[in-house]
């Protein structure tokens, strides 16, 4: 198709033009704009002389409002994010940096020959407008394809892809993002070059390649695909853009990534090792994005999202699923699935199912951060109590409590409802609403509380037939080799000593240039994660990139207690609350360079909760590496010391 | 405009102007305050209209991070040092005015050799500075924002032209707090972010070529 491609290929012209723009025009424009303050919102308009299509900048009002405007509960129907569309990239993908295609700087792909790409996508970072609410106006976002959430990207196994994210942010902003994006698939098996490392950020006008080569982990041990016990199936994505993590996902740089294999293939079919679990995707599986936003009141046409330039993204009064606010989706009498996802930035959630009698109904857990748990673990606030991972304040029974980043896969049966039934997902933590509930609520259910809304109907003669029961195994885990190094972490937010620190691991900030740890490709090794420095309250839902990590042991305050039924599965995300601590096992293999470890609280994550470790080819590696990190830190400590040994001197020269 | 003015950034006029939705004085206040040179300054007015600046907060009796906060401003302060007083300005405010004289900030300031241009140590009315600390380093977050004391290992680094604000740990490697400050440049151009890209991919080829993976780059 010769004629589509030069058609391309004069578009990316024009866009790059468009927006080389000098510092001279930036001091022009800041000239024009000061001269006309009174003019402000229709300047803002005027950037779309060199950002056509853009919607205005947005003016946001400039303290956090009390509420949010109130929405009536139910108007919307809660949809799953539209499939991205698979495409052929121009220019093709390549092996190394594109860089007269104007491909953002990066190290060559790994293993680019063993996993030519199949398929490709294109994903675009813009600015756009998004209705939260039909009682709301359009809110000004930033989203993959001008969409909140992106679009979610539809993978199978053994189909190495192509993701090729393009920044088209705006040059300049009102809002608190940052225009510079490097993209994290959480929690995926790939080379480090594709796995939005925080200090990889790339700017406007840049586009890079993720290569994601959708084969299980284990590759070297067991090719061609790795050992299909390590199959993970519920994915995301997100901006990782150092120290504006939370603002850029809080705009809306946040979407779904779904990766079929035999398991669990995207259909009900009984086809050969399917687990026959509801998998029609937005018809009897649905991802369920969560997040929590404030906006400022309506005004010249917008709903504008409440954030502050230099503050951190703000909590919520809120809760949004899938995009809208208190959304309604009709249910057959049949069995779904929702694959749960909080995308934060902060907030915790504690979920549960009302029944239309007001008693806590039954989900039952099959997947924990993309990983099938070998047995399926129903959660309910009766005979299944003990199974609630919502353990501490606040005890919320039958509770499923996800943190940020945290993923929980849950099958809902409706046919245990008669038609006509309301069934209601309940959120702990009560949101602002301002509306009357229009339909009469169960017993003891404040609409405040309700997340969701689901309406029970027969199941119509078209509409696909219920799956059978949930397979009572749905896999076997990999047995982990022995263990052949360990380390611990340590998360803290608490002064040491005299000094005030900000959020750190191991009383070190995110330095992009040195890592804190290092391992040997290929070998295993368990960690322990802490939180348990005396006074420490915070909680801090770990996240370790590229690999999922088995629960050896568990502990608070220093005392081991049993792993609780929902951290016995294979998972990316710990949640540590206030001292806590758990041992952790993982192995490292197929792959090398620089990977996080970090709080995915994406507040503390961008107070430089976050370091850096790295997967090294053999040991002389691993030796030079330990040598760099002895070096930084002496260098660091003896600038430190020689501060110290300075302003002793001063002190006794004012004495005397 | 004075040369002398200009380097101090003392009434001296803004480099830049402001971003289009800069906060300005709503946000920052204009509060009277005075630097150790004994001189009135208005805190939007005069230090942070159109300029990049790196706010800490110290006082001058501080034994514990102050001294070391300010050991690794002046080392910034070199590596900064053609743009110090011309775009870039640091400022350090006292959270004890009422023992921190401009007098006593001058002593504090030479004895420490941070007595440079583009640097200004700043007393005022204990209100006013109250308030500047919790609109600059506020995090709504009782925590953090009622001690003092939390807020004295950060270094806030704001341009009023880009409308650009960020915060770097005090205690970081000097390298990331330089980075942290760049962050906060004037935008560059296509064709200045093209070149750079251009020299770090030499350096990240390099590095694979001779270790296997990227490891500093």
């Amino acid at each position: 198709m010769p004629s589509k491609k030069a058609k391309h290929r004069k578009v990316v012209g024009k866009k790059k033009s468009d927006r080389t723009i000098s510092r001279r025009d930036v001091l022009k424009i800041g000239a024009a704009a000061g001269a006309v303050t009174v003019l402000a919102p229709s300047m803002l308009t005027s950037r779309k002389a060199f950002a056509s299509g853009d919607p205005a900048e947005p003016v946001i009002c400039a303290t956090a409002p009390a509420n949010s405007p109130p929405t009536t509960p139910f108007r919307d129907t809660f949809t799953a994010p539209f499939p991205a569309i698979p495409q052929d990239l121009y220019p093709a993908p390549t092996k190394a940096r594109n860089e007269s295609g104007g491909e953002a700087e990066r190290a060559d792909h790994q293993r680019w020959d063993d996993f030519l790409p199949d398929i490709e996508y294109e994903l675009e970072a813009r600015a756009s407008t998004h209705t939260f609410h039909s009682d709301y106006s359009p809110s000004y976002i930033w989203g993959f394809n001008g969409k909140y959430p992106a679009p979610t990207v539809l993978n199978i196994y053994e189909h190495p892809t192509i993701v090729r994210f393009r920044n088209n942010l705006p040059l300049t902003t009102t809002t608190f993002g940052r225009n510079e994006i490097t993209i994290h698939l959480h929690n995926g098996h790939h080379g480090s070059e594709s796995d939005g490392f925080a200090g990889d950020f790339f700017g406007t006008g840049f586009w890079k390649d993720n290569h994601y080569v959708n084969v299980y982990a284990g590759y070297d041990a067991i090719p061609p695909e790795g050992d299909a016990k390590e199959a993970m199936h519920s994915f995301w994505f997100h901006d990782h853009r150092a120290a504006f993590t939370a603002n850029n996902n809080y705009l809306g740089l946040n979407g779904m990534f779904l990766v079929y294999d035999s398991k669990d293939p995207g259909h009900e079919f009984n086809t050969p090792g399917s687990l026959r679990l509801p998998c029609y995707y937005g018809i009897t599986d649905f991802p369920l994005i969560l997040t929590d936003k404030i906006f400022c009141a309506t005004a010249n046409g917008r709903t504008e999202l409440f954030n502050a330039v230099g503050g951190a993204a703000p909590g919520g009064d809120k809760w949004i699923v899938n995009g809208k606010i208190q959304p309604k989706l009709t249910v057959r009498r049949r069995k779904y699935r929702f694959r749960i996802l909080n995308t934060g930035p902060a907030k915790t959630y504690d979920l549960t199912l009302i029944k239309p009698d007001g008693s806590v109904g039954t989900m039952t857990v099959v997947a924990t951060d993309a990983n099938f748990l070998e047995h399926p673990i129903p959660v309910d606030a009766g005979a299944n109590a003990g199974n609630s991972n919502s353990t501490t304040a606040p005890i919320v029974a039958g509770g499923l409590r996800v943190s940020v980043a945290e993923r929980y896969d849950v099958i809902i049966d409706f046919a245990q409802f008669p038609h006509g039934s309301k069934v209601y997902l309940k959120e702990n933590a009560p949101q602002f609403v301002g509306v009357a509930s229009p339909v009469t609520l169960p017993t003891g259910l404040a609409i405040e509380n309700v997340l969701m809304q689901f309406n029970v109907v027969n199941r119509e003669p078209w509409f696909p037939a219920d799956t059978p029961a949930i397979p009572s195994t749905l896999c076997t885990y990999p047995t982990l080799p022995a263990t052949d190094n360990s380390f611990e972490w340590q998360f803290v937010r608490d002064p040491v000593g005299t000094v005030p620190r900000l959020f750190k691991i191991n009383g070190l900030a995110f330095d992009a240039a040195v890592p804190v740890h290092s391992i040997v490709q290929g070998q295993t090794e368990e960690w322990l994660l802490n939180n348990n420095v005396g006074g420490s309250a915070w909680v801090h839902p770990v996240h370790i990139h590229f690999e999922e990590f088995r629960v050896l042991k568990r502990f608070v305050n220093g005392v081991e207690v049993p792993v609780p039924p929902l951290m016995t599965g294979r998972k990316d995300v710990m949640r540590l609350e206030a001292g806590q601590g758990a041992l952790i096992k993982m192995q490292f293999r197929d792959f090398l360079g620089r990977y996080l470890i970090h709080c995915h609280n994406m507040n503390h994550e961008d107070a430089f909760m976050m370091v850096r470790w790295d997967i090294v080819p053999d040991a002389l590696a691993l030796r030079e590496s330990q040598q760099l990190m002895l070096a930084h830190r002496r260098e660091e400590e003896e600038r430190l010391a020689e501060v110290a040994r300075e302003e002793r001197r001063l002190r006794k020269e004012e004495v005397s | 405009m004075k040369r002398r003015e200009l380097l101090t950034g003392v009434k001296g006029k803004a480099t830049f102007e402001p971003h289009i939705a800069s906060p300005g004085v709503a946000r920052f206040t204009n509060a009277l305050l005075r630097t150790q040179e004994n001189q009135e300054v208005r805190f939007y007015d005069d230090l942070i209209r159109g300029k990049q600046v790196v706010v800490n907060f110290m006082y001058a009796e501080c034994h514990g991070a102050c001294p070391m906060v300010t050991s690794t401003l002046i080392k910034a302060y070199q590596a900064l040092k053609p743009r110090m007083g011309r775009d870039v300005f640091f400022y350090s405010i006292t959270v004890k005015p009422e023992t921190d004289t401009p007098e006593a900030l001058k002593h504090y300031a030479k004895t420490r050799r941070a007595d440079l241009p583009g640097w200004l140590f700043l007393t005022g009315d204990a209100y006013d500075i109250e308030t500047i600390r919790f609109r600059l380093f506020g995090m709504y977050h009782p925590g953090f924002d009622l001690d003092s004391a939390m807020h004295a290992g950060t270094l806030r680094i704001i341009n009023d032209a880009t409308n650009c604000w960020t915060t770097v740990e005090a205690f970081a490697s000097l390298k990331t707090i330089l980075k942290h400050i760049s962050w906060a440049d004037p935008p560059k151009s296509y064709a200045e972010r093209w070149a750079e890209s251009i020299a770090r991919q030499e350096l990240i080829n390099k590095e694979v070529k001779r270790y296997g993976y990227r490891r500093f780059a």
